[in-house]
């Protein structure tokens, strides 16, 4: 499938045992996200937006329906096909930023292509340069703001390149000073071609986006 | 950026706790440095004084427990076995014999327990069996008074050629007519006295303590050892110097055990250590590690990563471990010389070697890096959906 769409969900549904309950998830959700869109997603705490994300970002697989990510079925795909996707086509940004303490800042953006395998000749720092954050190089994470660190989480996002980028409550830990500043990020980057999907309850990054995604109980509205 | 610089900067977090995990290694691969230093040293060392360094290859006992006899001999105890004197005439006729030496062996102790002299009644055979037997100044005895002094003796006494040494508990003086080249054995500290003057200061008139036989060919050990046996009276014991060696260790073997109990008990202690030190790391790390799962690290990563910080604390730690264990070895010796049972032998019963202390860098670190696959497969496994949706 290649119809200009990275991310497409074809009624997909994800149940989970919680003790001896049956969780619905997600129920039967279909969802395009076009190369180049900067698409958001809104629901209630519960209402089963980070399963949907994980589902997106190939961490887990559904129970039913059909889930093609830059063009790779998931539900194809074992453990060692889902960990090459995320290493090539999704790059993450979290709440919590999850950065290595003991690396420095420069370290931390070169990480995800460790694992990938990748040669960076220079991108990490471009990146660090794009973010604002090129007099931080060496500086280690709890030597930064909240605003910086999360401003390295986004650069370490885009170090492999990857046509998606994922992000889940990217402004929940952010005052409103550094959280405009990473709306005005994530909207360069889509400017510049990023593929953005955003879980968030920040009206401002909603109001950014291209389109919103409202889910409830597990349904997409 | 590498797998191992990322691993030595999670050691970094937590400084004390990957020290006191490396300390915890440290200590079981100087405890084995130590044990085989010990184990090899004190074998090597009973060796030399009764194999290599005395030149002889038999001995001729008493019935009863040949060890135990041998041991008394050795220690210079004055053994409730004899030997009749007599019996030597047999051996002087064999021709697969370059030496038959006779011998008295006793040991006084001063009164205040302070002191045990060594004193050995010998012929004139003493100089064709022992191979060391040379003299740094004078010569044979001159007169039944007479006393050839080993050069701790000399050295100890303070006396020269010539000159007259008391000694209290027998209450007979005897003047020096020799003074040994020291050998570092048994020797050194030993009084020489002529044979019959050593039996008569026991009241053990015509009485030996043993007879030491040297083969001329070293060979015929078996044969010879075989033909004396059946020409002996049944309470006679043809005892060879190898066996009487091994006899020694035997004591020792229990020691031996023990130590090696200690090695394991502190192996235990450093296993149950690092597994639990690493689980924490990981444990506390779930999240993180659930992170580098989002952003491509696969499970064989994971696998390296986790066992690379358990390689650096066991490489780090044994290496220390195994050098600490090289410089406690000697004294762990002499404290081993005071409460040994069995035989001391002369020479230094400690004896750290490079082979020794790789051996035990290398079994620590082998253990260390293997303590670490059981929660380097718990962060392999971590299913990051399921740590960022419930934590």
């Amino acid at each position: 499938m290649n119809n200009g769409h990275v991310v497409q969900l074809e009624n997909v549904s994800k149940n989970y045992r919680r003790g001896s309950e049956t969780v619905h998830a997600v129920s039967d959700a279909t969802l395009a996200v076009a190369r180049g869109e900067y698409v958001s997603v809104v629901g209630h705490s519960g209402s089963g937006k980070t399963t949907l994300m994980n589902i997106m970002g190939c961490l887990d697989r559904p129970t039913e329906g059909r889930v093609t990510i830059n063009g790779h079925e998931i539900q194809n795909e074992g453990e060692a096909g889902l960990t090459r996707l995320r290493q090539t086509s999704i790059g993450f940004v979290f709440q919590q930023f999850f950065l290595i303490p003991t690396l420095n800042v420069l370290e931390n953006v070169s990480l995800p292509s460790l694992f990938a395998k990748r040669k960076l000749n220079g991108r990490a720092r471009e990146l660090l340069e794009m973010v604002g954050l090129e007099n931080r190089l060496h500086h280690l994470p709890g030597q930064l703001s909240g605003g910086e660190m999360q401003r390295v989480a986004i650069a370490r996002s885009l170090i492999n390149s990857p046509p998606i980028i994922l992000a889940d409550e990217p402004t929940g830990n952010l005052d409103s000073r550094n959280a405009d500043m990473i709306m005005s990020l994530f909207q360069q980057l889509n400017k510049d071609g990023a593929t953005i999907v955003v879980v968030t309850h920040n009206p401002g990054i909603v109001k950014g986006c291209d389109r919103m995604v409202h889910i409830e109980d597990g349904r997409i509205q | 950026m590498s797998f191992l610089k990322v691993a030595l900067s999670n050691l970094r977090r937590n400084p004390v706790r990957s020290m006191l995990t490396g300390l915890s290694l440290a200590v079981s691969a100087a405890t084995l440095s130590v044990v085989l230093s010990l184990d090899s040293g004190y074998s090597s060392a009973v060796t030399e004084d009764l194999v290599n360094k005395t030149g002889v290859h038999l001995y001729i006992t008493k019935e009863g427990c040949p060890i135990e006899a041998a041991s008394v001999i050795a220690q210079g105890g004055l053994s409730p076995l004899y030997v009749e004197e007599d019996i030597v005439s047999r051996f002087e006729a064999m021709p697969e014999l370059a030496a038959v030496m006779p011998f008295k062996l006793f040991a006084v102790t001063t009164d205040d327990g302070t002191r045990t002299d060594i004193f050995m009644g010998v012929t004139e055979a003493v100089s064709e069996v022992k191979p060391d037997w040379q003299y740094a100044s004078g010569g044979w005895f001159t007169s039944p008074e007479s006393v050839i002094l080993g050069a701790e003796m000399a050295r100890i006494e303070n006396l020269n050629i010539g000159e007259r040494m008391y000694v209290e508990h027998f209450d007979a003086e005897f003047v020096v007519s020799g003074i040994l080249q020291r050998n570092y054995g048994q020797d050194d500290g030993t009084f020489f006295l002529p044979l019959a003057t050593a039996q008569s200061l026991v009241g053990r008139e015509g009485k030996l303590s043993a007879v030491a036989l040297k083969l001329k060919d070293i060979s015929h050990m078996d044969t010879v050892q075989n033909q004396i046996r059946a020409s002996m009276p049944a309470d006679y014991f043809v005892i060879g110097s190898k066996e009487l060696s091994d006899g020694i260790l035997q004591f020792f073997s229990s020691t031996r055990a023990i130590m090696f109990v200690m090695v394991g008990v502190a192996f235990l202690i450093s296993v149950f250590g690092i597994i639990n030190t690493m689980l924490m790391a990981v444990l506390e790390r779930r999240r993180e590690i659930a992170y580098l799962k989002c952003v491509g690290a696969g499970k064989y990563d994971l696998l390296r990563l986790i066992s690379l910080e358990t390689t650096a604390i066991a490489v780090a730690g044994s290496a220390v471990g195994a050098l600490l264990g090289m410089v406690l070895s000697p004294l762990s010796g002499n404290l081993l010389r005071k409460f040994l049972v069995a035989y001391i032998p002369s020479g230094a019963i400690a004896r750290p070697d490079f082979g020794i202390a790789l051996t035990a860098f290398a079994v620590c670190t082998l253990v260390g890096i293997a303590c670490s696959l059981y929660p380097a497969f718990r962060a392999a496994k971590i299913v990051p959906m399921e740590v960022l949706r419930n934590e």
